[in-house]
């Protein structure tokens, strides 16, 4: 047998799974064929390479991920701030937006009609319409984030996980993403939403969005990450924001332990 | 309270004995607490693969300690029936891929490693030891990460073709190749020749593969 027929045997025979008279041949060519016993040979020593046990603090360290995981899980909104946030989200609902968003530009019309009347020499008016046009905009804005705003947590996730496929993201859903990571209920989500916004740190919305949304986060494990990210960027002025924000009271302790520590690599 | 004691040494036991599977379906549940099992079965294994990969210790800590937390954001993701193995290792590619987008390696390879344990024996089978270490530490990781999963990680080819994403063949080739260049790699070095050095920029060669779910 030659050893190009060998070769397609070979890997079976290394892993035991060939079965006779197959094996017969192949260990009858490697008696014969110095290369291909030499294969046979430096795969067998590769056993003599020990296993590489990881350091004892690795248990812990997972144990702590968790604990701060399930923290920032387990901070379920009170009964009565849910109440709150149910209208809240009505608003911000593609529904509520389009009908808050029509109720401005109703009161916007009224209002620039009269004071147009009234004061022909003030901007207030032309304001007034300048602010309707970027209610109108940030309308289309908000239809996008409706794909961010399915009730299942899963869902969402998956919404962001889509994002992540694409390399260039519109400005549009990079800012629904930055909204995910400041407002979303669900921890994963939010994480999601920052692991897929930081590969996009050139971007100055998404670099102020992230910066801005430590101060707002509750979860320890989101701020761990926020910082994390910080650090990877590198940018001076985050190191203030930082500062700033070890010196929030009530931090929880790791969280704090970690904003010193990328204070001390920052500077 | 005794009762209550013996209950949850039966369900510790229970869960010791249940499959990955079963265990990551209560993880996607939502209990956290375990994950803590499958880190168990898994932490050791995964710390191996990156260290053999990468050849840096703290670079496989951390890897490991990343593919835990991935797995608890995306444990919704986890389909009930798909092979936890093939899943775990999915990740921990993917983790390692993207660390690299984020952190451009050096391309020399002379890692500030701490040297592993190695086995107490004679002195010709440390050198042996030494020499096959670094003959392995030699080759491009792509080819280095076949070998490490066939032969250190026990992956079935099945498994590797699934998880590299290709043909069967494909994967038995490579191997064979992947053997072919370590030997070549080992016998020079034995003879005190510096081989050819591996090529930079390896991990564009190794493009992600994600379930169709994603992760």
């Amino acid at each position: 047998m030659k050893c190009e027929e060998i070769a397609e045997l070979l890997p079976d025979y290394l892993q035991g799974s060939l079965k006779a008279p197959q094996d017969h041949l192949v260990e009858q060519h490697i008696e014969e064929c110095a290369d291909c016993r030499e294969d046979v040979t430096i795969w067998k020593k590769l056993s003599l390479l020990p296993s590489e046990q990881p350091g004892a603090g690795s248990r812990e360290r997972f144990e702590a991920m968790l604990d701060a995981y399930q923290t920032g899980r387990n901070e379920k909104p009170s009964a009565d701030r849910e109440k709150r946030r149910s209208v809240w989200n009505w608003l911000r609902s593609p529904a509520g937006a389009v009908a808050w968003s029509a109720a401005l530009l109703v009161i916007g019309i009224f209002a620039g009609n009269y004071l147009g009347s009234k004061t022909t020499h003030s901007n207030t008016g032309q304001d007034e319409i300048a602010a309707m046009h970027t209610e109108l905009t940030n309308m289309k804005q908000l239809v996008v984030l409706s794909m961010l705003q399915q009730q299942s947590a899963s869902e969402r996730l998956q919404a962001v996980s889509y994002s992540r496929r694409e390399d260039q993201l519109d400005p549009q859903v990079m800012s629904a993403l930055v909204h995910t990571l400041r407002y979303d209920g669900s921890v994963d989500v939010r994480l999601a939403a920052l692991d897929a916004l930081s590969r996009h740190g050139g971007q100055p919305q998404v670099h102020k969005g992230v910066v801005d949304a430590l101060q707002e986060q509750q979860s320890p494990l989101v701020q761990v990450a926020l910082i994390d990210l910080m650090v990877e960027w590198r940018d001076p002025d985050t190191a203030q924001r930082l500062r700033n924000f070890a010196q929030t009271p009530n931090l929880n302790p790791t969280v704090r332990q970690r904003a010193d520590w990328a204070l001390s690599k920052l500077n | 309270m005794k009762e209550q004691e013996r209950a949850e040494t039966e369900n510790d036991q229970a869960m010791k004995l249940a499959p990955d599977e079963d265990l990551m379906l209560e993880v996607r549940n939502g209990s956290g607490a375990t994950l803590g099992v499958l880190f168990d079965r898994y932490h050791a294994p995964l710390f191996n693969f990156y260290s053999k990969l990468t050849g840096d210790r703290t670079l496989s800590d951390d890897l490991v300690q990343e593919v835990f937390l991935r797995i608890l954001k995306y444990r919704q993701s986890y389909q009930p029936g798909t092979p936890f193995r093939a899943w775990i290792y999915q990740i921990a590619r993917n983790a390692r891929v993207d660390h690299y987008r984020k952190t451009p390696r050096h391309i020399s390879f002379e890692p500030d490693m701490v040297a592993p344990v190695m086995p107490k024996d004679s002195a010709q089978q440390l050198e042996e030891t030494e020499l096959l270490h670094r003959a392995l530490m030699q080759m491009p990781e792509e080819k280095r990460e076949i070998l490490v999963l066939s032969r250190f990680q026990e992956l079935r080819y099945e498994e590797i073709a699934r998880l590299l994403g290709c043909e069967l063949g494909t994967v038995k080739t490579r191997i064979h190749r992947a053997i072919q260049e370590l030997r070549q790699n080992f016998k020079q070095l034995e003879r005190g020749l510096a081989p050819r050095e591996a090529g930079p920029a390896v991990v564009k060669t190794i493009p992600p593969r994600r379930f169709e779910n994603e992760m």
